[in-house]
Protein backbone atom coordinates (compact mmCIF):
# COMPACT_ATOMS: atom_id res chain seq x y z
CA UNK A 1 0.00 0.00 0.00
CA UNK A 2 2.81 2.12 1.21
CA UNK A 3 4.29 1.59 -2.06
CA UNK A 4 1.28 2.72 -3.88
CA UNK A 5 1.44 5.94 -2.33
CA UNK A 6 4.72 6.50 -3.37
CA UNK A 7 4.03 5.88 -6.84
CA UNK A 8 0.92 8.35 -7.28
CA UNK A 9 3.18 10.93 -5.20
CA UNK A 10 5.83 10.33 -7.73
CA UNK A 11 3.98 10.14 -10.45
CA UNK A 12 1.90 13.76 -9.54
CA UNK A 13 5.79 15.72 -9.18
CA UNK A 14 6.91 14.33 -12.86
CA UNK A 15 3.19 15.62 -13.78
CA UNK A 16 3.56 19.25 -12.33
CA UNK A 17 6.96 19.51 -14.78
CA UNK A 18 5.05 21.08 -17.72
CA UNK A 19 7.02 21.20 -20.62
CA UNK A 20 4.65 22.93 -22.93
CA UNK A 21 5.90 26.81 -21.83
CA UNK A 22 5.59 28.59 -25.32
CA UNK A 23 4.99 31.71 -27.22
CA UNK A 24 1.90 29.42 -28.08
CA UNK A 25 -1.37 29.56 -26.55
CA UNK A 26 -2.87 26.42 -25.34
CA UNK A 27 -6.78 26.35 -25.24
CA UNK A 28 -6.35 23.28 -22.96
CA UNK A 29 -3.99 22.74 -20.40
CA UNK A 30 -1.69 20.32 -21.35
CA UNK A 31 0.01 18.03 -18.88
CA UNK A 32 3.78 16.79 -19.60
CA UNK A 33 3.93 14.40 -22.33
CA UNK A 34 5.92 11.75 -20.52
CA UNK A 35 3.66 10.20 -17.99
CA UNK A 36 2.02 6.25 -18.79
CA UNK A 37 2.12 5.58 -15.26
CA UNK A 38 -1.01 3.79 -13.61
CA UNK A 39 -2.09 6.24 -11.35
CA UNK A 40 -2.47 9.64 -12.70
CA UNK A 41 -3.85 12.70 -10.62
CA UNK A 42 -2.75 15.55 -12.93
CA UNK A 43 -2.91 19.35 -11.69
CA UNK A 44 -3.20 22.34 -14.35
CA UNK A 45 -0.44 24.10 -14.62
CA UNK A 46 -3.38 26.95 -15.54
CA UNK A 47 -4.79 27.36 -12.16
CA UNK A 48 -8.05 28.81 -13.91
CA UNK A 49 -9.02 26.10 -16.02
CA UNK A 50 -10.77 22.83 -14.53
CA UNK A 51 -7.89 19.42 -14.69
CA UNK A 52 -8.82 17.81 -17.32
CA UNK A 53 -7.79 13.71 -15.62
CA UNK A 54 -6.78 11.25 -18.52
CA UNK A 55 -7.89 7.53 -19.19
CA UNK A 56 -4.56 5.79 -19.46
CA UNK A 57 -4.85 2.05 -21.30
CA UNK A 58 -8.18 2.53 -22.68
CA UNK A 59 -9.64 -0.62 -23.59
CA UNK A 60 -12.07 -1.06 -26.17
CA UNK A 61 -15.02 -3.63 -25.02
CA UNK A 62 -14.53 -6.15 -26.87
CA UNK A 63 -17.07 -9.34 -27.09
CA UNK A 64 -15.77 -12.67 -28.61
CA UNK A 65 -18.22 -15.08 -29.40
CA UNK A 66 -16.81 -18.76 -30.52
CA UNK A 67 -19.22 -19.92 -33.46
CA UNK A 68 -18.77 -23.43 -32.49
CA UNK A 69 -20.18 -23.57 -29.29
CA UNK A 70 -23.73 -24.46 -29.17
CA UNK A 71 -24.55 -22.95 -25.86
CA UNK A 72 -25.13 -19.15 -26.23
CA UNK A 73 -22.21 -16.77 -25.01
CA UNK A 74 -23.19 -15.66 -21.20
CA UNK A 75 -24.91 -12.32 -20.81
CA UNK A 76 -23.12 -9.70 -19.79
CA UNK A 77 -22.87 -8.15 -16.26
CA UNK A 78 -25.44 -5.47 -16.26
CA UNK A 79 -24.43 -2.14 -16.35
CA UNK A 80 -25.97 1.29 -15.44
CA UNK A 81 -24.63 2.65 -19.02
CA UNK A 82 -22.43 0.90 -21.44
CA UNK A 83 -18.80 2.65 -21.70
CA UNK A 84 -18.05 3.69 -24.87
CA UNK A 85 -14.41 3.13 -26.23
CA UNK A 86 -12.76 6.28 -25.12
CA UNK A 87 -10.66 8.04 -27.80
CA UNK A 88 -6.88 8.06 -27.02
CA UNK A 89 -6.05 11.20 -26.13
CA UNK A 90 -3.06 13.35 -27.94
CA UNK A 91 -0.28 13.01 -24.73
CA UNK A 92 -0.90 9.01 -24.91
CA UNK A 93 -0.44 9.08 -28.71
CA UNK A 94 2.65 10.80 -28.48
CA UNK A 95 4.02 8.79 -25.58
CA UNK A 96 2.84 5.80 -28.10
CA UNK A 97 5.40 7.23 -30.81
CA UNK A 98 8.18 8.51 -28.01
CA UNK A 99 8.47 4.76 -26.86
CA UNK A 100 8.48 3.28 -30.23
CA UNK A 101 10.99 5.34 -31.09
CA UNK A 102 13.44 4.02 -28.51
CA UNK A 103 13.92 1.32 -30.79
CA UNK A 104 15.61 3.11 -33.39
CA UNK A 105 17.67 5.52 -31.25
CA UNK A 106 20.47 2.95 -31.52
CA UNK A 107 20.71 3.47 -35.07
CA UNK A 108 19.67 7.42 -35.68
CA UNK A 109 20.38 8.84 -32.65
CA UNK A 110 18.08 10.95 -30.19
CA UNK A 111 16.48 12.68 -33.78
CA UNK A 112 13.51 13.40 -35.00
CA UNK A 113 14.49 10.27 -37.91
CA UNK A 114 14.01 8.30 -34.85
CA UNK A 115 10.73 9.79 -33.59
CA UNK A 116 9.39 9.27 -37.24
CA UNK A 117 10.70 5.79 -37.89
CA UNK A 118 8.69 5.19 -34.69
CA UNK A 119 5.18 6.64 -35.46
CA UNK A 120 5.25 4.46 -37.97
CA UNK A 121 5.97 1.60 -36.49
CA UNK A 122 3.14 2.69 -34.38
CA UNK A 123 1.02 3.47 -37.51
CA UNK A 124 0.65 6.92 -36.80
CA UNK A 125 1.12 10.01 -39.29
CA UNK A 126 4.57 11.01 -39.00
CA UNK A 127 3.58 14.47 -38.97
CA UNK A 128 2.78 13.66 -35.11
CA UNK A 129 6.21 14.68 -34.50
CA UNK A 130 6.20 17.92 -35.77
CA UNK A 131 3.34 18.57 -32.45
CA UNK A 132 5.78 17.65 -29.83
CA UNK A 133 8.02 20.43 -28.90
CA UNK A 134 11.05 20.46 -28.83
CA UNK A 135 11.59 17.10 -30.33
CA UNK A 136 14.42 15.26 -29.56
CA UNK A 137 14.34 16.81 -26.26
CA UNK A 138 11.18 15.11 -25.10
CA UNK A 139 12.15 11.69 -26.81
CA UNK A 140 15.36 11.88 -24.04
CA UNK A 141 12.92 13.24 -21.12
CA UNK A 142 10.90 10.36 -22.11
CA UNK A 143 13.41 7.92 -22.01
CA UNK A 144 15.00 9.47 -18.32
CA UNK A 145 10.96 9.14 -16.64
CA UNK A 146 10.82 5.70 -18.13
CA UNK A 147 14.13 4.74 -16.78
CA UNK A 148 13.12 6.23 -13.54
CA UNK A 149 9.82 4.55 -13.46
CA UNK A 150 11.50 1.02 -13.57
CA UNK A 151 13.88 2.25 -10.85
CA UNK A 152 10.67 3.22 -8.45
CA UNK A 153 8.95 -0.38 -9.49
CA UNK A 154 12.44 -1.89 -8.74
CA UNK A 155 13.42 0.01 -5.14
CA UNK A 156 9.43 -0.34 -4.41
CA UNK A 157 9.09 -4.42 -5.61
CA UNK A 158 12.31 -5.71 -3.53
CA UNK A 159 11.30 -8.76 -2.89
CA UNK A 160 14.42 -10.13 -2.06
CA UNK A 161 15.75 -7.60 -0.07
CA UNK A 162 18.24 -7.22 -2.67
CA UNK A 163 19.31 -3.60 -1.12
CA UNK A 164 17.50 -3.27 2.74
CA UNK A 165 20.55 -5.55 3.51
CA UNK A 166 23.48 -3.99 2.29
CA UNK A 167 24.99 -0.64 4.40
CA UNK A 168 24.67 2.86 2.71
CA UNK A 169 27.33 2.69 0.70
CA UNK A 170 26.93 -0.14 -0.85
CA UNK A 171 23.33 0.82 -1.12
CA UNK A 172 23.92 3.71 -2.88
CA UNK A 173 26.38 2.00 -5.16
CA UNK A 174 24.15 -0.62 -6.44
CA UNK A 175 20.85 1.72 -7.07
CA UNK A 176 23.66 3.92 -9.18
CA UNK A 177 24.74 0.95 -11.44
CA UNK A 178 20.64 -0.47 -11.63
CA UNK A 179 20.00 2.93 -13.12
CA UNK A 180 22.92 3.34 -15.43
CA UNK A 181 22.42 -0.18 -16.73
CA UNK A 182 19.10 1.14 -18.30
CA UNK A 183 20.99 2.93 -20.25
CA UNK A 184 23.93 0.60 -21.23
CA UNK A 185 22.00 -0.28 -24.55
CA UNK A 186 21.95 3.37 -25.99
CA UNK A 187 25.55 4.21 -24.78
CA UNK A 188 26.64 4.66 -28.37
CA UNK A 189 24.13 7.38 -28.72
CA UNK A 190 24.02 8.89 -25.31
CA UNK A 191 26.98 11.78 -25.51
CA UNK A 192 24.05 13.10 -28.04
CA UNK A 193 21.33 12.87 -25.48
CA UNK A 194 23.51 14.41 -22.51
CA UNK A 195 24.55 16.92 -24.89
CA UNK A 196 20.53 17.70 -26.01
CA UNK A 197 19.99 17.82 -21.90
CA UNK A 198 22.40 20.57 -21.90
CA UNK A 199 20.41 22.64 -24.68
CA UNK A 200 19.49 25.97 -22.83
CA UNK A 201 15.74 25.16 -23.77
CA UNK A 202 16.18 21.44 -22.42
CA UNK A 203 18.49 22.58 -19.00
CA UNK A 204 15.68 23.07 -16.68
CA UNK A 205 14.00 20.45 -17.36
CA UNK A 206 16.80 17.50 -17.29
CA UNK A 207 18.06 19.29 -14.01
CA UNK A 208 14.67 18.93 -12.19
CA UNK A 209 14.34 14.66 -13.74
CA UNK A 210 18.15 14.24 -11.71
CA UNK A 211 17.24 16.21 -9.37
CA UNK A 212 14.55 13.52 -8.87
CA UNK A 213 16.69 10.83 -9.37
CA UNK A 214 19.26 11.58 -6.68
CA UNK A 215 16.56 12.13 -4.31
CA UNK A 216 15.19 8.77 -5.01
CA UNK A 217 18.76 7.32 -4.36
CA UNK A 218 19.24 8.88 -1.55
CA UNK A 219 15.38 7.98 -0.45
CA UNK A 220 16.16 4.86 -0.56
CA UNK A 221 19.07 4.41 1.12
CA UNK A 222 17.05 5.71 4.32
CA UNK A 223 18.67 9.17 4.55
CA UNK A 224 18.20 11.02 7.55
CA UNK A 225 20.20 14.08 6.82
CA UNK A 226 18.50 17.31 7.87
CA UNK A 227 19.43 20.72 7.16
CA UNK A 228 22.65 21.83 5.42
CA UNK A 229 23.85 17.77 5.06
CA UNK A 230 20.20 17.11 3.09
CA UNK A 231 21.55 19.74 0.38
CA UNK A 232 25.16 18.04 1.23
CA UNK A 233 24.57 14.27 0.90
CA UNK A 234 22.27 15.37 -2.31
CA UNK A 235 24.31 16.95 -4.19
CA UNK A 236 27.64 14.69 -3.51
CA UNK A 237 24.91 11.68 -4.85
CA UNK A 238 24.73 14.09 -7.91
CA UNK A 239 28.08 14.21 -8.16
CA UNK A 240 28.85 10.15 -7.94
CA UNK A 241 26.51 10.01 -10.62
CA UNK A 242 27.21 12.18 -12.87
CA UNK A 243 31.03 11.39 -12.98
CA UNK A 244 30.31 7.96 -13.40
CA UNK A 245 27.93 8.76 -16.28
CA UNK A 246 30.60 10.10 -17.67
CA UNK A 247 32.94 7.60 -17.43
CA UNK A 248 31.30 5.20 -18.52
CA UNK A 249 30.67 6.66 -22.44
CA UNK A 250 34.22 5.56 -22.51
CA UNK A 251 34.84 2.79 -21.07
CA UNK A 252 35.33 -0.39 -23.63
CA UNK A 253 35.64 -3.00 -20.82
CA UNK A 254 33.27 -6.43 -20.67
CA UNK A 255 29.52 -4.94 -19.00
CA UNK A 256 31.27 -1.56 -18.14
CA UNK A 257 33.24 -3.39 -15.02
CA UNK A 258 36.02 -0.68 -14.83
CA UNK A 259 32.60 1.75 -14.69
CA UNK A 260 31.58 0.23 -11.56
CA UNK A 261 35.01 0.31 -9.91
CA UNK A 262 34.64 3.56 -10.38
CA UNK A 263 31.38 3.84 -9.34
CA UNK A 264 32.45 2.09 -5.93
CA UNK A 265 35.90 4.07 -5.65
CA UNK A 266 33.80 7.58 -5.48
CA UNK A 267 30.95 6.08 -3.25
CA UNK A 268 33.90 4.92 -0.82
CA UNK A 269 35.66 8.36 -0.85
CA UNK A 270 32.19 10.19 -0.30
CA UNK A 271 31.37 8.04 2.86
CA UNK A 272 35.00 8.72 3.87
CA UNK A 273 34.09 12.59 2.91
CA UNK A 274 31.32 12.84 4.69
CA UNK A 275 33.39 11.90 8.22
CA UNK A 276 35.67 14.40 7.30
CA UNK A 277 33.14 17.10 7.02
CA UNK A 278 31.38 15.98 10.03
CA UNK A 279 34.66 16.17 11.62
CA UNK A 280 35.10 19.54 10.49
CA UNK A 281 32.10 20.88 11.70
CA UNK A 282 32.90 19.78 15.35
CA UNK A 283 35.87 21.26 14.62
CA UNK A 284 34.92 24.51 13.59
CA UNK A 285 31.85 24.35 16.84
CA UNK A 286 34.85 23.27 18.98
CA UNK A 287 36.24 26.44 17.75
CA UNK A 288 34.04 28.81 18.01
CA UNK A 289 33.13 27.47 21.48
CA UNK A 290 36.82 28.24 22.30
CA UNK A 291 36.69 31.77 21.07
CA UNK A 292 33.45 32.85 22.81
CA UNK A 293 34.86 32.11 25.73
CA UNK A 294 38.01 33.71 25.25
CA UNK A 295 36.44 36.90 24.07
CA UNK A 296 34.21 37.06 26.95
CA UNK A 297 36.82 36.68 29.37
CA UNK A 298 38.74 39.70 27.47
CA UNK A 299 35.38 41.63 27.61
CA UNK A 300 35.53 41.57 31.26
CA UNK A 301 38.41 42.38 31.53
CA UNK A 302 38.97 45.09 29.63
CA UNK A 303 36.99 47.50 30.93
CA UNK B 1 -6.26 2.42 -3.84
CA UNK B 2 -8.37 3.73 -6.62
CA UNK B 3 -8.33 7.13 -8.45
CA UNK B 4 -11.07 8.36 -10.48
CA UNK B 5 -10.13 8.98 -14.06
CA UNK B 6 -12.28 11.37 -16.01
CA UNK B 7 -12.04 11.42 -19.69
CA UNK B 8 -12.28 15.02 -20.77
CA UNK B 9 -13.41 15.87 -24.62
CA UNK B 10 -10.68 18.78 -25.61
CA UNK B 11 -12.64 21.89 -25.99
CA UNK B 12 -16.09 21.39 -25.52
CA UNK B 13 -16.17 22.81 -22.04
CA UNK B 14 -12.92 25.13 -21.30
CA UNK B 15 -13.48 28.25 -23.14
CA UNK B 16 -16.56 30.94 -22.40
CA UNK B 17 -18.84 29.92 -25.54
CA UNK B 18 -20.63 33.30 -26.57
CA UNK B 19 -22.90 31.04 -28.53
CA UNK B 20 -20.45 30.07 -31.72
CA UNK B 21 -23.63 28.99 -33.55
CA UNK B 22 -24.41 32.43 -34.00
CA UNK B 23 -21.06 33.33 -35.09
CA UNK B 24 -20.74 30.67 -37.78
CA UNK B 25 -24.96 32.02 -38.51
CA UNK B 26 -23.23 35.37 -38.85
CA UNK B 27 -20.03 33.98 -40.71
CA UNK B 28 -21.64 32.16 -43.78
CA UNK B 29 -23.85 35.83 -44.12
CA UNK B 30 -21.54 37.40 -44.09
CA UNK B 31 -19.82 39.75 -46.81
CA UNK B 32 -17.53 42.13 -44.84
CA UNK B 33 -19.35 44.24 -42.95
CA UNK B 34 -22.67 43.73 -45.60
CA UNK B 35 -25.01 41.41 -44.74
CA UNK B 36 -25.70 38.77 -48.06
CA UNK B 37 -27.83 35.19 -48.55
CA UNK B 38 -25.63 32.48 -47.82
CA UNK B 39 -25.95 31.04 -51.15
CA UNK B 40 -24.37 34.35 -52.55
CA UNK B 41 -21.68 34.49 -50.49
CA UNK B 42 -19.40 32.33 -52.62
CA UNK B 43 -20.80 33.71 -55.61
CA UNK B 44 -19.23 37.46 -54.34
CA UNK B 45 -16.08 35.85 -52.86
CA UNK B 46 -14.80 34.15 -56.12
CA UNK B 47 -16.03 37.63 -58.34
CA UNK B 48 -13.56 39.65 -55.19
CA UNK B 49 -11.02 37.06 -55.94
CA UNK B 50 -11.17 37.12 -60.06
CA UNK B 51 -10.75 40.97 -59.39
CA UNK B 52 -7.70 40.72 -57.57
CA UNK B 53 -5.92 37.93 -58.86
CA UNK B 54 -3.75 39.72 -61.56
CA UNK B 55 -2.45 41.89 -59.15
CA UNK B 56 -2.54 39.49 -55.90
CA UNK B 57 0.88 39.10 -55.38
CA UNK B 58 2.06 42.65 -55.48
CA UNK B 59 -0.27 44.18 -53.22
CA UNK B 60 0.23 40.79 -50.94
CA UNK B 61 3.67 42.32 -50.32
CA UNK B 62 2.26 46.29 -50.51
CA UNK B 63 0.00 45.80 -47.74
CA UNK B 64 1.94 43.04 -45.58
CA UNK B 65 5.42 45.41 -46.52
CA UNK B 66 6.80 41.77 -47.69
CA UNK B 67 6.22 39.82 -44.24
CA UNK B 68 3.86 37.85 -45.31
CA UNK B 69 6.96 35.45 -46.94
CA UNK B 70 7.89 35.39 -43.20
CA UNK B 71 4.66 34.32 -41.88
CA UNK B 72 4.25 31.91 -44.91
CA UNK B 73 7.72 30.58 -43.76
CA UNK B 74 6.96 30.41 -40.12
CA UNK B 75 3.50 27.88 -41.65
CA UNK B 76 5.72 26.03 -42.70
CA UNK B 77 8.70 25.43 -40.32
CA UNK B 78 5.85 24.64 -37.83
CA UNK B 79 4.10 22.57 -40.04
CA UNK B 80 7.81 20.17 -40.28
CA UNK B 81 7.53 17.87 -43.64
CA UNK B 82 9.16 14.92 -44.17
CA UNK B 83 9.75 13.32 -47.28
CA UNK B 84 7.12 10.75 -48.58
CA UNK B 85 4.24 13.16 -46.86
CA UNK B 86 1.03 13.39 -48.56
CA UNK B 87 0.23 17.28 -47.64
CA UNK B 88 -3.08 19.75 -49.02
CA UNK B 89 -2.63 22.53 -49.20
CA UNK B 90 -5.94 24.10 -49.50
CA UNK B 91 -7.37 27.63 -51.01
CA UNK B 92 -3.43 28.04 -52.24
CA UNK B 93 -3.58 30.31 -55.14
CA UNK B 94 -0.05 31.20 -56.13
CA UNK B 95 1.33 27.96 -54.86
CA UNK B 96 3.49 29.74 -52.27
CA UNK B 97 3.10 27.47 -49.54
CA UNK B 98 3.36 24.15 -51.18
CA UNK B 99 6.36 25.41 -53.12
CA UNK B 100 7.95 25.82 -49.49
CA UNK B 101 6.76 22.84 -48.23
CA UNK B 102 8.56 21.21 -51.33
CA UNK B 103 11.55 23.45 -51.34
CA UNK B 104 11.91 22.59 -47.38
CA UNK B 105 11.69 18.34 -48.03
CA UNK B 106 14.42 18.66 -51.08
CA UNK B 107 16.79 20.93 -49.75
CA UNK B 108 17.31 18.66 -46.99
CA UNK B 109 16.55 20.48 -44.14
CA UNK B 110 13.32 18.19 -43.33
CA UNK B 111 13.40 15.51 -41.14
CA UNK B 112 13.72 12.35 -42.61
CA UNK B 113 14.29 8.85 -41.83
CA UNK B 114 16.18 7.94 -45.29
CA UNK B 115 18.20 5.77 -43.40
CA UNK B 116 15.62 3.31 -43.44
CA UNK B 117 15.80 0.78 -45.94
CA UNK B 118 12.45 0.65 -47.33
CA UNK B 119 11.48 2.43 -50.21
CA UNK B 120 10.83 5.92 -49.93
CA UNK B 121 7.27 6.98 -50.50
CA UNK B 122 6.97 10.17 -52.99
CA UNK B 123 6.07 13.05 -51.68
CA UNK B 124 2.58 14.59 -52.88
CA UNK B 125 1.52 18.18 -52.36
CA UNK B 126 -2.45 18.70 -53.11
CA UNK B 127 -3.21 22.50 -53.79
CA UNK B 128 -6.78 22.83 -53.38
CA UNK B 129 -8.29 25.95 -55.60
CA UNK B 130 -11.59 27.22 -53.47
CA UNK B 131 -13.94 29.16 -56.27
CA UNK B 132 -10.79 30.75 -57.25
CA UNK B 133 -10.37 29.71 -60.73
CA UNK B 134 -7.37 30.09 -62.81
CA UNK B 135 -4.07 27.83 -62.10
CA UNK B 136 -2.80 24.20 -62.25
CA UNK B 137 -3.88 21.39 -59.57
CA UNK B 138 -7.09 20.54 -58.49
CA UNK B 139 -9.86 22.67 -58.11
CA UNK B 140 -13.11 22.11 -56.65
CA UNK B 141 -14.93 23.31 -53.32
CA UNK B 142 -13.51 23.01 -49.74
CA UNK B 143 -16.35 22.12 -48.09
CA UNK B 144 -16.50 19.12 -50.32
CA UNK B 145 -13.02 17.39 -50.94
CA UNK B 146 -12.51 14.84 -53.45
CA UNK B 147 -10.11 12.77 -51.52
CA UNK B 148 -10.56 9.85 -49.32
CA UNK B 149 -10.54 9.48 -45.86
CA UNK B 150 -7.34 9.48 -43.51
CA UNK B 151 -5.24 10.20 -46.21
CA UNK B 152 -3.41 13.09 -45.88
CA UNK B 153 -0.28 13.62 -43.20
CA UNK B 154 -1.08 17.58 -43.68
CA UNK B 155 -3.30 20.13 -44.66
CA UNK B 156 -2.63 23.92 -44.29
CA UNK B 157 -5.15 26.70 -45.52
CA UNK B 158 -3.08 30.28 -45.64
CA UNK B 159 -5.03 33.10 -45.78
CA UNK B 160 -7.85 30.84 -46.99
CA UNK B 161 -10.33 30.47 -44.14
CA UNK B 162 -11.57 33.64 -44.20
CA UNK B 163 -13.46 33.37 -47.21
CA UNK B 164 -14.92 30.41 -47.06
CA UNK B 165 -19.07 30.37 -46.65
CA UNK B 166 -19.24 27.42 -43.84
CA UNK B 167 -15.84 27.80 -41.59
CA UNK B 168 -17.17 24.22 -39.82
CA UNK B 169 -17.66 22.32 -43.05
CA UNK B 170 -14.16 22.86 -44.32
CA UNK B 171 -13.00 22.10 -40.62
CA UNK B 172 -15.00 18.87 -40.56
CA UNK B 173 -13.62 18.19 -44.33
CA UNK B 174 -10.15 19.03 -42.95
CA UNK B 175 -10.69 16.37 -40.07
CA UNK B 176 -11.82 13.64 -42.32
CA UNK B 177 -8.67 13.50 -45.00
CA UNK B 178 -6.57 13.86 -42.35
CA UNK B 179 -4.69 10.54 -41.27
CA UNK B 180 -4.46 9.63 -37.30
CA UNK B 181 -1.52 11.99 -36.20
CA UNK B 182 -2.12 14.49 -39.20
CA UNK B 183 -2.09 18.18 -38.52
CA UNK B 184 -4.07 21.24 -39.61
CA UNK B 185 -2.36 24.42 -39.41
CA UNK B 186 -4.13 27.57 -40.51
CA UNK B 187 -2.63 30.58 -41.22
CA UNK B 188 -5.17 33.83 -41.04
CA UNK B 189 -4.64 37.78 -40.57
CA UNK B 190 -6.60 37.75 -36.86
CA UNK B 191 -7.79 40.18 -34.43
CA UNK B 192 -5.71 42.60 -32.12
CA UNK B 193 -5.79 43.31 -28.67
CA UNK B 194 -2.83 45.21 -27.69
CA UNK B 195 -3.99 49.08 -27.16
CA UNK B 196 -2.48 51.30 -29.09
CA UNK B 197 -1.11 49.37 -32.00
CA UNK B 198 -4.72 48.10 -32.51
CA UNK B 199 -5.70 51.76 -33.19
CA UNK B 200 -2.71 51.70 -35.56
CA UNK B 201 -3.33 48.85 -37.32
CA UNK B 202 -7.40 49.87 -37.30
CA UNK B 203 -6.10 52.76 -39.19
CA UNK B 204 -4.21 51.27 -41.17
CA UNK B 205 -6.63 48.99 -42.88
CA UNK B 206 -9.28 50.90 -43.23
CA UNK B 207 -7.54 54.32 -44.47
CA UNK B 208 -4.55 53.27 -46.47
CA UNK B 209 -5.48 49.59 -48.05
CA UNK B 210 -8.44 50.31 -49.95
CA UNK B 211 -6.78 53.57 -51.08
CA UNK B 212 -3.31 51.30 -51.97
CA UNK B 213 -6.17 48.90 -53.81
CA UNK B 214 -7.38 51.90 -55.77
CA UNK B 215 -4.05 53.05 -57.13
CA UNK B 216 -1.93 50.06 -58.11
CA UNK B 217 -5.25 47.55 -58.62
CA UNK B 218 -7.32 50.41 -59.53
CA UNK B 219 -10.27 48.46 -57.09
CA UNK B 220 -11.18 49.93 -53.80
CA UNK B 221 -13.89 47.33 -53.24
CA UNK B 222 -12.23 44.38 -52.83
CA UNK B 223 -9.73 45.64 -50.83
CA UNK B 224 -12.45 47.20 -48.51
CA UNK B 225 -13.96 44.28 -48.59
CA UNK B 226 -10.55 42.15 -47.25
CA UNK B 227 -10.47 44.02 -44.56
CA UNK B 228 -13.48 44.17 -43.66
CA UNK B 229 -13.58 40.19 -43.67
CA UNK B 230 -11.06 40.33 -41.13
CA UNK B 231 -13.00 42.25 -38.79
CA UNK B 232 -15.92 39.69 -39.17
CA UNK B 233 -13.81 36.47 -38.76
CA UNK B 234 -14.28 35.03 -35.18
CA UNK B 235 -11.42 35.99 -32.28
CA UNK B 236 -8.13 33.74 -31.96
CA UNK B 237 -9.69 31.91 -29.13
CA UNK B 238 -13.57 31.03 -30.73
CA UNK B 239 -11.75 30.08 -33.95
CA UNK B 240 -9.62 27.65 -32.18
CA UNK B 241 -12.77 26.17 -30.08
CA UNK B 242 -14.52 25.62 -33.78
CA UNK B 243 -10.81 23.82 -34.55
CA UNK B 244 -11.69 21.67 -31.12
CA UNK B 245 -15.38 20.87 -31.80
CA UNK B 246 -14.33 19.56 -35.50
CA UNK B 247 -12.27 16.73 -33.57
CA UNK B 248 -8.63 18.10 -33.44
CA UNK B 249 -6.51 17.53 -30.48
CA UNK B 250 -3.78 19.74 -28.89
CA UNK B 251 -5.38 23.01 -30.46
CA UNK B 252 -3.26 26.00 -30.19
CA UNK B 253 -3.04 29.31 -31.77
CA UNK B 254 0.64 31.55 -31.94
CA UNK B 255 -0.17 35.57 -32.75
CA UNK B 256 2.31 36.67 -34.84
CA UNK B 257 3.01 40.38 -34.96
CA UNK B 258 0.40 40.94 -31.73
CA UNK B 259 -2.31 39.00 -33.45
CA UNK B 260 -2.18 40.70 -37.06
CA UNK B 261 -1.54 37.20 -38.31
CA UNK B 262 -1.92 34.40 -36.17
CA UNK B 263 -1.28 30.41 -36.98
CA UNK B 264 -3.97 27.94 -35.63
CA UNK B 265 -2.91 24.12 -35.49
CA UNK B 266 -4.47 20.92 -34.44
CA UNK B 267 -3.98 17.53 -34.81
CA UNK B 268 -5.84 14.48 -35.52
CA UNK B 269 -6.06 11.77 -33.17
Amino acid sequence: MHHHHRSAAIAKKLLLRSSFFSSAKQIAPAPPLCCRFRFISSEPPFSHHQTPNHFNHPSPNTNTYTDSSSTPPPPQPPRARPTPTPTPTYEEEQARVLAASLHHVIRLGWSEAAMIAGARDVSVSPSIVGSIPRKEAALVEYFMDHCFQKLVDTIDSDDDSQFKDLVPSERIANLIKLRLQMQAPYISKWPQALSIQAQPSNISTSFKQRAMLVDEFCHASNDEATGVDWYLKRSIVGGIYSSTEIYMLTDNSTDFDDTWAFLNERVRDAFDLKKTFQEVKYFAEAVGAGFSSSFQGFTKKGC
Amino acid sequence: MSVTMIARRLGSKLLPRFAPAATLHSHATSFGFKEVNEEEKSQLVGNVFTKVASNYDIMNDLMSGGLHRLWKDRLVSKLTPFPGMKHLDVAGGTGDVAFRILETINSGRAMDDTLEDNLQEETQIYVWLGNLGSLVWVEGDAEKLTFNDDSMDGYTIAFGIRNVTHIEKVLAEAYRVLKRGGRFLCLELSHVDTPIFKQLYDYYSFSVIPVVGELVAGDRDSYQYLVESVRRFPRQEVFASMIADAGFQQVEYENLVGGVVAIHSGLKI
